[in-house]
């Protein structure tokens, strides 16, 4: 293939080194160290995309992240996909197989752009607003549509074969941006022995020196790049990452930095040796200090026609030509308000191409490029502007005029120049999306003609990224800035060798942005200030019309700067549109503000590794493997994983959730069965006070409960709510072991120490989580101390070691502490054992266990058997606006306490003392096979006209296999004394469930079986 | 050995006295996916100190560091974030917070090691809790070990920040762990047992990139 456009020699690819790539189907040619968009332009490529809205041809305008169109769709398979990668970023690697992101069927012939033209005229801004507003219900519907025709990428159907990782990074002085005002400032830092990270987005550090004409010690610049970069290599205080962008300015100067580690070399990551490494890394930078050299970016001119292929902006031009060896056309015509452009005036020339024409809107520049551009013979056309660019898929002319840009008025007759690529420069914005990520608004700066950073404390800005733009001012910047990073650091330096740099004397820029045109901005030519939103100046300018004076309404009524886009082209232009409009100043209008991430970052670079198996912690007992093992099904606590239930393969077939937990509740009611509950809260506590403690944060009473026994109680918030219970028992006068809830084992350990240390701080007590210390086995059932008897050298009697007792010993030879306590209502030992030994005492009872038919079972039986018996559980039969009372648990709350335990002064306002509060019921279904639903709302009169009172809802509802129907708790207003009334549950399916109000306490209602 | 009661505390003896398998929180780990064995190219190589004897101090600094000079030879951290080993580096103590210090022991010597310290320790205000059974201990060595703990960890762990001796409670991948560093090359990470599989897993995919190796 051809590189039409590929200069003999010259700049920084590796001609030795032919690659081949695919765009939009057809096959081409570049070099190593092309970008995608350097190598398109190299073969002649103009067309990269259709636009977003009117789906007019689009080409490359820059060469940098500020580039609108050359958004493109990465891969050659379905699933190394990448959406909306712009061509300018990406590095050319051998096969690289992309397409543009809109156009269909092709961007050459594009049929949505017969749509957009005779469309675009219907669609003024805020078309979408004002056309989908109603029916409201209707914008899902519209919204798929408007989703599919807008385009801007897809995402990959298939799984991602890559792999993503982070790197917590620390540094003291964090340096973004390596052109020459980074790098003299990382060398200023670095020489003082801090720790330094120097990252850049491009695949080669240096910046604006990479395509420099000027010299450094009178060398190409590139030569001082490369020695700087050698000594910062050889610094073990320094980091660089290249191929590294920061996108994220967060709190404290945290900044995300989203480092592309293969994307250079592949669409996925090649294999190494054993290894695959990750193809894309986020580097979540924690720095002292910040020194932003992020430069800045060139504006283009508004005129008409500026989106026509073959429109670029003139910094670009010079990068083209002089790093990349391609010169993007042959016949240029510079449109510019300010010296600096020149130089692509001159580059261009330098490389034998015709200069039609500069255009240059200031009457008479004098600087020193102007000079040397004259005196090669290039026309300069003074007080004039570009006003519209001719041609359709390229550019064939552009129209001239003398402009009064004060008056915003065409003053002269136009004349048409004929040529292909018209470069314009209207000045140069600071880079300070990552300052604004901070929240410090910019100012505007007159001098510069660009907003500039406002700093918190800590943030530096220098050089361009602070409207320094002068080479040799912005290398005395960086080392200065730096200077003042490290002072602040308590770590001064000494200054460096700053290079020789012979500056040339600049004219000064004039103020300029939208050109005017002969038609009103209506009227005229389509003037583009964000090609990548088809935001145009007029729709600005219709916006202001409509009553839209703040520059944040005006952004989201026409898009402007929207998505991956962040304004970095076109916001000032924008600005300085809605300004004129609205007879204002730019500073007057404002900007607005950016958001992260600066460019769009993949998702996998944020997710990590926290995917798949590792997407979130899995907390394990010690017996999980046994589990595991025995086909338990699992059930999510907290991040635990417990046991949800064991099925049994019956006849070649696997029980079902209901006949699994059926037979596990039979056999504890009937047998013995067994329960892993290490999961619960264990807590610790040691001390003179702890008694008295306990007290204060439980509702009962803790005074008198002796050394060997256990008692259930209930904790209280503040406001008298329940929030957790469980049974604490004393191990010794001054030794307490408390147990919580599973989920709430974190935060009463929290609760405890809070009151501690805020406002008990005289009790003498400590709290410690044992939790994951003792494992905990329940064994339980009419069987229960038989089976325990035959491993056990603890006395079992009924009379020795009764209900609520705890005792010690040797269980499976292990050292146990054995807690007679119930939350299923039969016989029940809660064995705790060191975890480590677990296993050993688990299967232990399984060897004994065979004759008793022991039964395992899990979470969903467990909550079963404690609906039977009334016992709630915290957190499902409670939301946070249960009272102890409204659970009728008086017997639990001892309000004659000396010491006003927490929760007690809000147990006696009006509102909890109300006799129609949502009281704890059972609810027995009229229709024995009806299990109600859980969440289903309550109410006394069916045939009540809708909306019908609605006086409380079921909060556990289970099919009780014992019992032979279904059994439910539930809150109702006034409940406790209404038992006996019917309540009805209507259902969305339009049947009404009959229930009786009954007690909470479905089976053995006194309670007896426990206690055998 | 039996329990005893002093101060009005029961302590409890965890060991059985026959021989009976311990199993350490990794267990489950080791034999469902087996481990990485160390190779040539390994950069890292990671250990498990199982079933080591933990125990959490708290009370006051003097008391406690008195208590344990007398009893063990060597003394509580003087700082917070440090740690202070014997000088087999067989035994450790590391600052927790203000009133609190993890004692790490060969396993089987905490509970008459607890009882020393309770003789030591008087009518003072203290407490000692046994959590041998709720942790366990691993070790990272060799060159690429930090940047291991930096693809894991918020925390900083150079060198300037992070110098030998020192030991945080911290933030790792999504869950939460002690780490410290004993010696020049080795790092620990004491790991809850409820933790410990998905932690391990973390470490050994963190470690992927450096051929991380399992020494058994």
């Amino acid at each position: 293939m051809n590189q039409i456009n590929r200069l003999r020699e010259g700049g920084r690819i590796d001609r030795a080194r032919t690659l081949s790539f695919t765009f939009n189907g057809k096959r081409y040619q570049g070099h190593a160290g092309d970008t995608l968009a350097s190598a398109l332009l190299a073969n002649g490529v103009n067309i990269v995309n259709r636009s977003f809205k009117y789906s007019r041809p689009r080409g490359i305008v820059a060469a940098g992240a500020e580039e609108p169109n050359a958004l493109i769709q990465l891969g050659g398979t379905e699933s190394a996909q990448v959406p909306n990668v712009r061509a300018t970023q990406q590095a050319l690697f051998d096969g690289l197989t992309a397409q543009s992101t809109n156009g269909w069927p092709n961007v050459q012939r594009d049929l949505m752009s017969l749509v957009g033209k005779l469309g675009g005229r219907f669609m003024p801004p805020g078309f979408y607003y004002k056309t989908f507003m109603a029916p409201a219900s209707m914008w899902m519907t519209y919204e798929k549509v408007i989703r599919k025709g807008a385009g801007l990428g897809r995402s990959p159907m298939e799984r991602d074969p890559d792999s993503y990782d982070h790197l917590n990074q620390h540094c003291d002085l964090l340096v973004i941006g390596a052109g020459p005002v980074g790098l003299a400032a990382a060398l200023t830092a670095a020489r003082s022995g801090t720790r330094v990270i120097l990252c850049d987005e491009q695949e080669e550090m240096g910046g604006s020196l990479l395509d420099s004409r000027e010299l450094l010690d009178n060398q190409p610049a590139v030569q001082w790049v490369e020695r700087v970069l050698d000594e910062l290599a050889q610094c073990d205080n320094v980091t660089l990452l290249p191929r590294t962008t920061a996108n994220g300015y967060h709190d404290h100067h945290f900044v995300t930095l989203h480092e592309r580690r293969t994307e250079h070399l592949g669409e996925t990551a090649p294999q190494g040796a054993g290894y695959r490494p990750t193809r894309s890394r986020m580097h979540r930078v924690r720095a002292g200090q910040v020194l932003l050299a992020t430069g800045a970016h060139e504006r283009p001119l508004v005129y008409g026609s500026n989106d026509v292929p073959g429109n670029l902006v003139a910094g670009a031009v010079s990068t083209y030509v002089r790093r990349y060896g391609v010169v993007p056309g042959n016949k240029l015509i510079l449109s510019t308000t300010n010296d600096y452009a020149y130089r692509a005036a001159l580059d261009w020339l330098d490389v034998g191409r015709e200069v039609v024409a500069i255009v240059d809107a200031r009457q008479a520049p004098d600087g020193e490029l102007v000079a040397q551009a004259r005196a090669r013979g290039i026309r300069i056309i003074e007080g004039a502007a570009v006003l519209e660019a001719k041609g359709g898929n390229r550019v064939s002319g552009a129209r001239i005029a003398a402009i009064d840009a004060e008056a915003f008025k065409v003053t002269g007759q136009a004349e048409t120049l004929a040529c292909d690529t018209i470069a314009s420069s209207g000045g140069y914005s600071p880079v300070i999306h990552l300052a604004s990520h901070t929240g410090a608004r910019p100012s505007w700066n007159e001098e510069s003609l660009g907003f500039v950073p406002s700093l918190v404390r800590g943030v530096h800005a220098a050089g361009s990224a602070r409207g320094v733009h002068d080479l040799a001012e912005g290398l005395a910047d960086g080392a200065a800035m730096a200077e003042q990073a490290l002072e602040a650091l308590d770590r001064p330096a000494g200054p460096i060798a700053l290079p020789q740099v012979d500056s040339l004397r600049e004219g000064a820029a004039c103020a300029f942005y939208q050109v005017p045109h002969e038609k009103p901005t209506l009227r005229g030519p389509k003037q583009f200030v964000d090609q990548q939103n088809d935001v145009t100046a007029a729709a600005i300018e219709l916006a202001t019309r409509e009553g839209f004076e703040s520059i944040e309404h005006v952004k989201r009524y026409t898009a402007m700067g929207f998505g991956t886009d962040q304004g970095k082209l076109g916001n000032i232009n924008g600005m300085a549109i809605a300004a004129r409009c609205l007879g204002k100043t730019i500073p007057e209008v404002g900007t607005t503000v950016f958001r992260p991430n600066y460019t769009p970052v993949t998702f996998g670079a944020i997710v990590g590794r926290h995917c798949r198996d590792l997407f979130d912690p899995e907390r394990y007992t010690a017996l999980h493997q046994w589990h595991v093992e025995h086909g338990a099904e699992f059930e999510d606590v907290g991040q635990w994983k417990r046991p949800w239930y064991f099925p049994k393969t019956v006849n070649g077939k696997s029980e079902t959730l209901d006949e699994a937990v059926a037979r596990e509740c039979l056999a504890v009611r009937q047998g013995v069965g067994v329960l892993d509950a290490s999961t619960l809260g264990k807590i610790d506590i040691q001390g003179p006070d702890a008694r008295e403690f306990l007290g204060r944060v439980y509702t009962n009473k803790w005074a008198k409960l002796a050394p060997g026994r256990v008692r259930y109680g209930l904790m209280c918030k503040d406001d008298g709510m329940l929030m957790d219970d469980g049974t604490t028992s004393c191990l010794g006068e001054n030794h307490f072991l408390m147990t919580t809830t599973t989920g709430g084992a974190a935060g009463v350990m929290e609760w405890l120490e809070l009151w501690h240390q805020t406002e008990w701080p005289e009790l003498q007590v400590y709290f410690t989580s044992v939790t994951d210390h003792w494992a905990t086995i329940t064994v339980t059932g009419p069987e229960a101390r038989k089976l325990l008897s035959e491993i056990t050298d603890i006395d079992l009697d009924k009379e020795q070691f009764k209900f609520m007792d705890w005792r010690e010993g040797q269980v499976a030879d292990v050292p146990a502490r054995v807690f007679r306590i119930s939350f299923t209502g039969e016989l029940a030992y809660e064995i705790n054992v060191q975890a480590n030994y677990a296993l050993h005492v688990w299967t232990t009872l399984f060897e004994h266990g065979d004759k008793y038919d022991l039964t395992p079972y899990g979470t969903e039986t467990m909550h079963v058997l404690r609906a039977e018996k009334g016992l709630i559980i915290a957190g499902q039969d409670t939301d946070g606006s249960v009272t102890p009372e409204d659970l009728g648990m008086q017997w639990a709350v001892g309000y004659d306490k000396p010491f006003p335990w927490i929760g007690k002064r809000a147990l006696s306002r009006s509102d909890t003392r109300r006799k129609d509060r949502k009281q704890l019921v059972g609810l027995k279904p009229k229709d024995s096979a009806v299990v109600l639903e859980e969440g289903a709302q309550i109410v006394f009169d069916p045939d009540h006209a809708i909306p019908m009172p609605m006086v409380g809802h079921v909060t556990s509802s289970y099919y009780s296999a014992i019992l032979g129907h279904g059994i439910a708790l539930a809150v109702v207003k006034g409940g406790h004394h209404r038992i006996g009334e019917t309540v009805y549950l209507p259902m969305v399916d339009g049947q009404v469930h009959q229930a009786e109000i009954v007690s909470n306490v479905f089976y053995d209602p006194k309670g007896e079986r426990q206690h055998v | 050995m039996s329990n005893l009661v002093a101060q009005n505390i029961r302590t409890f003896e965890t060991h059985p006295g026959v021989e009976i398998s311990a199993e350490s929180p990794l267990v489950f780990f080791h034999q469902r996916s087996g481990a990485p064995a160390p190779c040539t190219e390994s950069r890292v190589a990671l250990r498990e100190r199982a079933l080591l004897g933990h125990l959490i101090l708290r009370g006051g600094a003097i008391v406690l560091d008195e208590a344990v000079h007398s009893v063990l030879g060597f003394g509580l951290p003087a700082y917070p974030n440090a740690l202070s080993r014997d000088e087999g580096g067989e035994r450790s103590i590391q600052w927790l917070s203000p009133d609190e210090w993890l004692l790490i022991v060969p396993g089987g010597e905490e509970f008459g090691l607890e009882g020393k310290l309770r003789e030591a320790l008087g009518d003072a205000h203290y407490a000692i809790v046994n959590v041998s059974g709720g942790q366990t201990l691993l070790e990272l060595e060799g060159e690429a070990a930090r940047e291991l703990l930096m693809k894991s960890t918020p925390y900083d762990v150079h060198p300037d920040n992070f110098p030998v001796g020192k030991g945080v409670t911290t933030v790792f991948a999504k869950a939460n762990l002690i780490l410290r560093r004993p010696t020049e090359t080795r790092w620990e990470l004491v790991l809850r047992r409820s933790f410990a599989d998905y932690l391990y897993r973390w470490i050994l995919d963190a470690g992927e990139a450096y051929a991380i190796g399992v020494e058994v």
